[in-house]
């Protein structure tokens, strides 16, 4: 039994590389406009008025080239994001990413376990509580993210939804808002990936995953390998302990 | 999997950055053009689908009018000034596939039917700014000189360095598409693209010429300065 379908594993690195792309572009056109007071007002909300983002987060080269990017790359992103969504529910997936009853407990737990109040890590299936909540939120902010990006390209033709979100100087202060929230999200699951189970990208790709490499087996917090530790707590004793080790 | 998975994992740690960091700040591959020209066509006849007369820009009562904050954009060096002793009174001439070619001086303009709109502008850079526009409709202008069955397109130059973008007919006589002269109460000053102007809020700022002197009314698109030069030609709102 595979981990990962190969539908999840191949929209996994579509989005990777569209939401890379999206991110890039979109942040090369606020730096057309990089503040969101209407002229002649004030804006209350954003600390940092008229400061551009440095440009190597940035993608696109200029304003057109960007949007350009923007405007074509919304396409991949909207329509992998649909093809997921349908996997998951037509295959079931979506039960995995759901969080379960006490989800708010068991996230406390997984939060007390990182910060070494609680010893050994919790049980958990496929995913721990963190990561469902992170894996379920994803695609509702990926949502709102996309109605407010509507909502900015289209302020005159579809304006009750630009109204919806406060009118245009509002949904683009979301647009740019629930922007951040995703790459929170994602550079998130990008640090836990790589410090507790980086065995998990082999999965992503190749769909394989042993059971006796995961987190709750090895007992892995970040840095598994780089802090040092008692044998004892070790929760695989054959595992090796430093990067070098299994050669 | 039989291949060295540290090996894997470390190169593969160095290509993500490596990648990211090469294509920062660029304009990604030359080959992605076509595909992204494409993906422009495909937007486009959606936009179009989109566009309705009915759906107006109805600007927010709480939003202050710009006023002096208003930017002032133009692509000569200097503020293009129309200087009537040079080049004589200024005046709007409007031809293509029309039944009745004519120019309108200033005075001729503003004894048509005027219109005045409090509207949102919205630029491509991001930003919007209100402000109350006086003008002619251009479907007003359209039945005046009387259309041709073939007219699917109209083209608005000026006279600042050859500025002008070229508009599909349905945008172009969407009821608050302007040939603007007044703007907050006062006639068109050379900062916001004197003595007229084309202005609209259904699409982006650049679509909208200062600096007016003629409207052609074609058969074909006929490009324009910023679209020319890589941003979107049809750019609705």
């Amino acid at each position: 039994m595979k981990r990962h379908h190969w539908i999840v594993r191949v929209t996994h690195w579509v989005t990777v590389l569209a939401i890379a792309i999206m991110v890039g572009s979109g942040l090369r056109i606020f730096n057309a406009y990089p503040a969101f007071h209407r002229k002649g007002a004030t804006f209350c909300c954003y600390p940092f008025e008229g400061k551009p983002i440095p440009n190597w987060l940035t993608f696109g080269g200029w304003l057109a080239g960007a949007r350009n990017w923007h405007f074509a790359m919304m396409w991949v992103l909207v329509l992998t994001g649909l093809v997921y969504l349908a996997f998951i529910y037509v295959h079931g997936d979506w039960r995995d990413v759901v969080p379960r009853r006490g989800w708010v407990r068991d996230s406390w737990t997984m939060v007390k376990y990182y910060t070494f109040i609680q010893p050994t890590h919790p049980r958990q299936g496929k995913y721990n509580a963190l990561q469902r909540v992170a894996y379920f939120a994803l695609p509702y902010l990926a949502a709102l993210e996309v109605a407010t990006g509507i909502a900015i390209w289209k302020p005159v033709e579809l304006a009750p939804l630009t109204d919806l979100f406060g009118g245009y100087v509002w949904a683009r202060y979301w647009h740019f808002v629930i922007m951040v929230l995703l790459v929170v999200l994602i550079l998130g699951h990008v640090f836990f990936v790589l410090t507790t189970d980086p065995y998990s990208i082999v999965s992503m790709i190749t769909g394989r995953y042993n059971a006796a490499r995961s987190p709750e087996a090895r007992n892995a917090r970040p840095f598994y390998h780089v802090l040092p530790r008692r044998e004892d707590e070790s929760a695989a004793q054959s595992e090796p302990h430093t990067a070098s080790g299994e050669r | 999997m039989t291949m060295d998975r540290r090996q894997f994992l470390r190169v593969g740690a160095l290509l993500v950055p490596a990648t990211y960091l090469a294509a920062c700040d660029s304009e990604g591959p030359a080959s992605a053009r076509p595909v992204l020209r494409r993906a422009e066509r495909w937007n486009e006849r959606i936009e179009r689908k989109l566009q309705r007369h009915t759906s107006i820009d109805i600007s927010s009562p709480k939003a202050a009018l710009a006023g002096d904050d208003f930017p002032k954009y133009y692509i000569s060096d200097h503020v293009p000034v129309w200087d009537a002793r040079v080049r004589g009174p200024w005046s709007l001439e409007v031809r293509g596939l029309v039944r009745k070619p004519r120019r309108f001086t200033l005075d001729e303009l503003t004894k048509l039917p005027s219109v005045t709109y409090r509207l949102d502008h919205y630029c491509v850079e991001g930003w919007t700014a209100v402000a109350t526009w006086t003008g002619v409709r251009v479907s007003e202008l359209a039945r005046v000189v009387e259309l041709l069955p073939d007219v699917h397109y109209v083209d608005f130059q000026s006279f600042d360095d050859g500025y002008h973008e070229s508009w599909d007919l349905e945008s172009a006589t969407h009821p608050q598409s302007l040939i603007a002269y007044g703007m907050d109460g006062d006639f068109l000053g050379p900062a916001h693209g004197g003595p007229a102007r084309m202005y609209s809020p259904v699409k982006l700022g650049y679509k909208s010429t200062k600096y007016l002197t003629r409207v052609v009314f074609l058969p074909e698109r006929n490009g324009g300065y910023w679209s020319d030069q890589g941003y979107e030609w049809y750019a609705g709102t």
